[in-house]
């Protein structure tokens, strides 16, 4: 599987990382740091291969890769992660022979796939602007206890900024390279995320 | 995630250079259709081009590996993963890439890729390749009907 607790060191403790990290261990391999070591190599490795010209390495990478970007999606678009999913697939496949360095693979697979989940979910808000009345009610316990419940409150650039910082274990500045905005504006949304996040968490 | 396997086809699609992908919908259920497509020694070869006869020679899990012999004598030697609604081959010069999924109302939809490789890079030689594909695709129709 790739990598995906490299994502999380160093993050905080507080209900956001708490929140998000429930939400992490859930469908996602826990991976130990061997585990994700191998992976890492893995996905290297195969990309190396498919880039050179080889198929069944390209397949493999697809099946390698698939978990690792709709981990990335679902939390950013929510009920339309398997199209973000999708979307960021062909983004990163069609493009894999501009990847210059394979050792990158990862940072560079994740923003193209934050960076897809970030247009579908506002493409989706955009077309069902109605929805947003169908956002669970604070006080409901057991909607409250639901991670992907209290995401749907934040804004797809929150969503965003919380997977990067708070599930990828990213700093700022790589954050805000990845959204392609100014490390101060990652740093405000990431605060007022988390603000967000803990007021509908602690309900 | 419900990622489809037609989905999965056109991402390989998207990342091989020169790939044609050509999908239809057949009328029949998922387990007819993949019944011919995913039978490598029986109706495999009858829909796709120049395939005269395979002959599986190793199965390992999903993974296999498969002679094929073409009608004018030349072979195959293809290695692949072949799973319920999914396949893709490989052999020096060929790659072959199916995908099929249930649709809600019983019928199937299908999707098949494939041709002549280019060497050295993910890329398929696109000449005349649109064209066996959409023959495959007929003959399949024909096939499962």
């Amino acid at each position: 599987m790739p990598p995906a607790d490299h994502a999380g060191r160093g993050a905080g403790r507080d209900g956001v990382e708490q929140g998000v990290e429930r939400g992490r261990t859930r469908g996602v391999d826990g991976g130990c740091e061997r585990g994700a070591d191998r992976g890492f190599e893995r996905g290297v490795a195969l990309a190396r291969a498919a880039r050179r010209g080889d198929t069944l390495a390209l397949h493999d990478l697809l099946d390698h890769l698939t978990p690792y970007i709709s981990r990335i999606c679902r939390p950013i678009a929510l009920d339309d992660g398997p199209d973000a999913t999708q979307e960021a697939l062909v983004a990163v496949f069609t493009s894999l022979r501009s990847l210059r360095d394979p050792e990158a693979l990862y940072g560079w697979v994740r923003g193209i796939s934050v960076r897809e989940a970030v247009r579908v979910a506002k493409r989706a808000a955009r077309a069902r602007p109605a929805e947003s009345a169908d956002v669970p009610e604070r006080g409901d316990p057991q909607l409250a206890a639901d991670i992907d419940d209290v995401l749907s409150r934040l804004s797809p650039q929150h969503r965003a900024v919380l997977v990067l910082r708070d599930v990828e274990g990213m700093d700022e500045e790589s954050a805000a390279a990845v959204l392609g905005v100014p490390a101060g504006t990652a740093k405000s949304r990431l605060h007022r995320a988390r603000q967000s996040f803990r007021k509908a968490w602690n309900g | 995630m419900t990622q489809t396997n037609v989905g999965r086809l056109r991402v390989m699609g998207a990342a091989i250079r020169g790939a044609h992908l050509v999908e239809g919908v057949l009328p029949s259920s998922f387990d007819e259709v993949w019944d011919v497509m995913g039978d490598l020694e029986g109706g495999f070869g009858d829909f796709q081009p120049d395939m005269r006869s395979v002959r599986v020679l190793r199965v390992d899990g999903d993974r296999v590996e498969a002679l094929a012999r073409s009608r004018y004598g030349m072979r195959a030697h293809f290695h692949g993963v072949l799973r319920p609604g999914w396949g893709w081959l490989q052999s020096r010069f060929l790659v072959v890439g199916m995908a099929a999924d249930a649709l809600d109302d019983g019928r199937t939809r299908v999707a098949l890729t494939g041709g002549v490789r280019v060497p050295g890079r993910p890329a398929l030689v696109p000449i005349g390749a649109r064209g066996e594909l959409e023959q495959a695709m007929r003959r399949l129709g024909e096939r499962v009907r």
